[in-house]
């Protein structure tokens, strides 16, 4: 097991509710940089994988560590902020383009971080293929795939190390698909993000040789490379 | 001009249930199926306000103040019970909590109401102290149940959002504090809207009681401006401390959002 991973699960166990136990005693090392793939049936708990990853969750049994620190041993903010989960449904606030992008530095926990000003908050939409939309443009008023790649960048302006992207394109039509791929893809190569990304539609990128978790019948099995 | 209350005597009391009974015929044809209800909410009329009425002759009676405590604790506790079977949900547990949270804020009005603003001596004088706070219980309580039952189910109905707002840095005070203030203006906008319409809409219970019991009106409007603004301040008092509450215990130290989805 890496010592040098970004995240380690140590034999953790999951139940979603008393006596429905989704998987157990599973241990893997997500590396830094890396690109995964996580696949399984529905319902074989592949949300709830990426949901402990951030704390959303708390496994019933075990222990994660992030960058080799317990996540009880840091508060959840602070984790969230650096494993920066996207939801499978965009979810935006009422309130413009740029509202939307500057709302989790209103949060306590983030308003030591440098404000990003207008200029930088064109630069980043324009680098997602955003160039026609206006900051003071309602955020509701946006397509689902806007709506998607909106959401992202909104995380992505916390300068997170790992990104987990839950099934991000299965609202989305097959470009806006391609676009939250490209930017997923674009985003561990270029800036050298961990994606653990769960696709149903078969996505592979272009460049990367992805690595395959495969969630199945209650365990997690880290396939080799392709 | 000297005023006599007339007593309402059995077989006046009797006559009145003819208004039951034309409800009940209008039940029978039109099929409500509300004949079994009228019969025991009027059994229950019947029999709860005579125990009242023979409970607060026996505190008047007795006039000690731990009594008048005990029965205005009482009063809370199955206030608080009230509420808590009203809320659908029972995945938070939060009787004690808003129990106790009630006890103290409701108590506090009313302590301020009956010592400061009426001024009685001794403060806890039953006949004030207890129709005063019971006001005060009955009105929050309504309030309560509805903040609470509004938050749990937004709570649950937007838990996308509010999980969108923890992954996003945000702790769990920050991520529902919209829908706290939801909750909370659901729970006091019936307050607001009485002193809205008091007077021009309808002439209050507590008034009109005294009225008929002899007082001068404009002695008795000024009991009811002092119970309007005293059960707005409890219903906002109480409303804000039982929803805090019940905010914490939905989320955990980890801030993750305990209740689950339906």
């Amino acid at each position: 097991m890496g010592n040098n991973s970004v995240i380690r699960c140590e034999n953790i166990s999951f139940q979603y509710t008393e006596g429905s136990t989704l998987f157990s005693d599973v241990s893997l090392s997500i590396n830094p940089g890396g690109f995964y793939l996580v696949r399984g049936p529905s319902g074989s708990g592949k949300s709830s994988f990426l949901r402990l990853m951030n704390r959303l969750e708390e496994p019933s049994q075990g222990t994660l560590y992030f960058k080799g620190i317990p996540f009880s041993e840091m508060t959840a903010p602070e984790l969230r902020r650096q494993v920066l989960y996207i939801q499978q449904t965009p979810i935006v606030t009422d309130g413009s383009v740029k509202d939307n992008l500057l709302m989790p530095f209103t949060f306590k926990n983030n308003r030591t971080l440098p404000l990003p000003d207008d200029s930088h908050l064109r630069g980043v939409l324009d680098e997602f293929s955003m160039e026609m939309i206006p900051l003071d443009k309602q955020a509701r008023n946006l397509s689902v795939g806007q709506q998607q790649r909106l959401c992202l960048i909104r995380g992505l302006l916390l300068s997170p190390s790992v990104i987990l992207l839950d099934e991000p394109t299965s609202s989305l039509d097959d470009e806006s698909s391609l676009i939250v791929e490209n930017m997923a893809e674009s985003l561990c190569l270029n800036a050298g993000k961990t994606i653990i990304m769960i696709s149903h539609r078969g996505f592979r990128p272009h460049t990367i040789k992805p690595t395959i978790i495969e969630v199945k019948d209650g365990r997690l099995t880290v396939l080799p490379q392709e | 001009m000297e005023h006599h209350i007339i007593d309402i005597g059995p077989y006046q009391l009797a006559i009145c249930l003819i208004f039951v009974v034309i409800s009940g015929i209008a039940s029978i044809v039109y099929s409500l199926k509300l004949e079994k209800d009228l019969l025991i909410g009027t059994v229950r009329t019947f029999v709860q306000l005579f125990i009242l009425g023979y409970v607060l002759k026996f505190v008047f009676a007795m006039s000690n103040m731990f009594l008048v405590i005990g029965v205005f604790a009482f009063m809370i506790f199955f206030a608080a019970w009230t509420i808590y079977g009203r809320v659908k949900d029972k995945q938070i547990h939060f009787f004690f909590p808003v129990f106790v949270s009630m006890l103290l804020s409701f108590f506090l009005v009313a302590f301020l109401v009956t010592a400061v603003v009426v001024n009685v001596k001794p403060w806890w004088e039953p006949r004030y102290f207890i129709p005063l706070g019971g006001m005060v219980i009955g009105n929050s309580m309504n309030a309560i149940a509805i903040a609470i039952e509004r938050l749990i189910g937004d709570l649950k109905s937007k838990r996308g959002e509010i999980e969108m707002k923890l992954c996003l840095g945000a702790d769990s005070r920050e991520a529902s504090k919209l829908l706290l203030q939801k909750a909370m203006q659901a729970g006091m906008i019936p307050s607001i809207n009485s002193m809205m319409a008091v007077g021009m809409v309808f002439i209050p219970g507590m008034m009109t009681g005294q009225i008929l019991s002899g007082s001068d009106p404009l002695i008795a409007i000024k009991y009811q401006i002092v119970v309007m603004i005293m059960l707005t301040g409890s219903t906002a008092l109480g409303t804000l401390i039982t929803v805090l509450l019940v905010r914490n215990r939905c989320f955990n130290k980890a801030e993750q959002l305990v209740l689950k989805p339906d």
